[in-house]
């Protein structure tokens, strides 16, 4: 979660404020902790590590994602799958040099990406086959911004915002009934260009996009965000944003839309959720679009 | 598209949903963490059109401590001072508030309750004192919940032995043993909504009757059958909670009754919040209660009453309730009811014949310090 992380309090008592978003954060940096593919110590790791070899033990917390992982997988028809990260072995965007992979490549990691070749129950979890990986990317920092708004309410705070890495929560609006106004930043354009504002009192928005992590070669971009049927990365879309009760739901939805590519719409009408999303040509479609 | 036809709408809000800590749970059953001093001043009074009647000042403490993480300690003292045309005696009666009477009571009880991982044990003793009518009490109470919290059942025993003696009547060292069985369960029904419905039985021997009433004579026999439910639903979108109660009494003295509560608490910025709530409770008259004029149908060894609390009738009470959370767990509140019982207002037929509107105020002003 290399991001800018933020969160908003609107408060009287400032000592009150203070101890809320010191315990947010500091959930906030637990979930980072237990679930980061890149700690040596966290649960991923551990998963992934005995991937092929034995089952690991998993407490109730992990049971829920894996069972939440689970309904993205079914409601996107495959295309979200939380083992298609192996295929950044092929498709390296950190690289200085970055390349397009070949297809025989892309091909032989596509055997290592299945949700059916884990075995899951509410104790514990199964990587079936040996190079297999699962991460929570698309998951874990959205579900840390819904705790982290639930703790601050918890602890009496009525009007805040949580901000991880540009997936946003919002408490009870601003004090005096204002809602927070949020910006939806264009996908091409430098960070301060917004494309549209909305409003949100209650609620969450999250963004899912090409704008980071990617590369562009003959003329052609090529996102982070990779179809788990294909192994290829989408781009039909630049960025889709979506509004929704939980973040943890935005962020899905959204990312989720990305990969259905044509069937976006559809889609996110489904969920019932309000959408902008700025399609390959820049132009805007969506609820939100007005 | 395959999109449409497959996932239901809002499948995966429903889903995100399971998963622990993404909204503020309503949770059925936990530990009090924290604890609190109250201290409540009541101001009462009752009239009737032409009459003042009672008016009780009744300051009281509240205190609710845990002792540790599994142990809870809660008590309360109160002192009541009561004065004027009491006891409450015959409604339409001019006389009524002849010289009146002073009286005081002073009340004490004490909880202790002990957590366990999936069952709490409570242990209460209470003893209230008035110059005629001294009562002891003594209640247990089981509560079990389930893993995830989101039920629990609540099982309760309870006995009171009381002693009444009257100064003016001829009465001493009378008695009545009560004993109430309670059964509950709370339900959390969505992470905004819970629902909790009890059922208390309560049998009663000894000296129901009130001595300071003429020719008053009740059964020594009483078995009550309450049930009560409550529901409460948060809406985020306007920040706000409905609360709705309803109880119904099956009464053997036959006064039956029903009483439905609804209320909305609406916390407001800096701190203040405030829950405006209405009340009608309506009941059916004692087989043994007869309107005036004082006697009428009394047979003699028969149980007679002319208490109008026994009477038919149906009764409002508008209310409203301000609070104010200060700072260093600091809180006011004010609390005002309007209390107003005709027999033309009883539910389902007519109300019991002759008797006055009665009418009562509640003010109360609670400070309240957590720690």
């Amino acid at each position: 979660m290399a991001a800018t992380h933020e969160i908003t309090v609107d408060a009287d008592d400032a000592e009150q404020a203070r101890d809320a978003v010191d315990a947010a954060i500091a959930d906030v940096l637990r979930i980072e902790a237990k679930y980061s593919r890149y700690r040596d110590d966290s649960v991923t790791t551990a998963i992934n590590r005995a991937a092929g070899l034995r089952e690991v033990a998993i407490d109730a917390e992990t049971a829920a994602l894996l069972r939440y992982a689970d309904h993205c997988h079914a409601l996107s028809r495959g295309h979200f799958d939380i083992t298609s990260g192996v295929l950044r072995r092929a498709w390296d965007f950190r690289s200085a040099s970055p390349r397009v992979p070949d297809a025989a490549e892309v091909e032989a990691l596509r055997a290592l990406v299945g949700w059916e070749h884990v075995q899951w129950s509410g104790e514990a979890v199964r990587l079936e086959l040996h190079g297999m990986e699962i991460d929570f990317g698309g998951i874990g920092k959205e579900y840390a911004a819904d705790r982290a708004a639930t703790i601050l309410q918890e602890r009496g705070i009525a009007h805040a915002l949580v901000n991880l890495g540009g997936d946003l929560r919002a408490v009870g609006g601003q004090q005096g009934g204002a809602p927070w106004r949020i910006g939806i930043r264009h996908p091409r354009r430098p960070a301060s260009a917004v494309v549209a504002s909305v409003d949100v009192s209650d609620g969450a928005i999250a963004t899912s996009g090409d704008a980071e992590r990617y590369f562009e070669k003959d003329g052609r971009r090529y996102c982070h965000l990779l179809d788990a049927c294909t192994g290829m990365p989408v781009s039909a879309w630049q960025a889709i944003s979506v509004a929704a009760p939980l973040a943890v739901v935005a962020g899905s939805c959204s990312t989720i839309a990305m990969l259905l590519e044509s069937e976006a719409a559809a889609f996110l009408e489904s969920q019932a959720v309000a959408w902008l999303g700025v399609d390959a040509n820049g132009t805007l479609h969506g609820t939100l679009a007005q | 598209m395959a999109a449409t036809r497959g996932p239901r709408p809002g499948a995966l809000l429903a889903a995100a949903l399971t998963l622990p800590g993404v909204v503020p749970q309503a949770v059925a059953q936990s530990v009090p963490d924290t604890g609190y001093i109250q201290f409540k001043y009541l101001d009462y009074r009752d009239w009737q059109p032409g009459a003042r009647r009672m008016r009780v000042e009744n300051p009281g403490l509240f205190v609710l401590k845990p002792l540790s993480e599994s142990l809870v300690i809660e008590g309360s003292l109160v002192y009541d001072g009561m004065s004027g045309a009491s006891p409450l005696y015959f409604n339409a009666l001019s006389g009524a508030s002849g010289e009146g009477v002073t009286d005081y009571r002073s009340a004490g009880d004490v909880r202790l309750t002990k957590y366990f991982d999936r069952f709490s044990i409570g242990v209460g003793v209470a003893y209230s004192h008035e110059r005629d009518y001294i009562s002891r009490a003594g209640s247990i109470e089981v509560r079990t919940w389930t893993a995830d919290k989101n039920r629990t059942y609540a099982f309760g025993f309870a006995g009171s032995a009381d002693r009444i003696s009257a100064d003016e009547g001829a009465v001493q060292g009378e008695r009545k043993n009560v004993l109430d069985f309670l059964f509950g369960i709370t339900q959390v029904l969505s992470p905004t909504s819970i629902v909790q419905s009890n059922i208390t039985y309560s049998r009663g021997h000894g000296y129901f009757t009130d001595p300071y009433k003429l020719l008053d004579n009740r059964p020594d026999h009483r078995r009550i059958l309450a049930w009560l439910t409550r529901y409460n639903e948060h809406f985020p979108s306007r920040d706000g909670t409905l609360q709705l109660a309803y109880r119904y009494i099956d009464d053997s003295f036959g006064a039956d009754s029903n009483m439905l509560e609804v209320a909305w608490v609406q916390p407001l910025p800096h701190g203040w919040s405030v829950r405006p709530s209405l009340r009608y409770y309506t009941q059916k008259s004692a087989f043994f209660y007869f309107g005036p004029p004082v006697g009428s149908g009394l047979r003699p060894g028969e149980p007679y009453t002319a208490d109008t609390r026994l009477s038919a009738f149906g009764a409002w009470t508008p209310g409203i309730l301000v609070a104010k959370q200060l700072d260093d767990g600091w809180s006011v509140d004010l609390k005002l009811e309007y209390y107003e019982q005709r027999g033309s207002w009883r539910l389902g037929g007519d109300g019991s014949e002759g008797l006055l509107p009665f009418s009562a105020r509640w003010i109360q002003v609670g400070v309240t310090k957590t720690f």
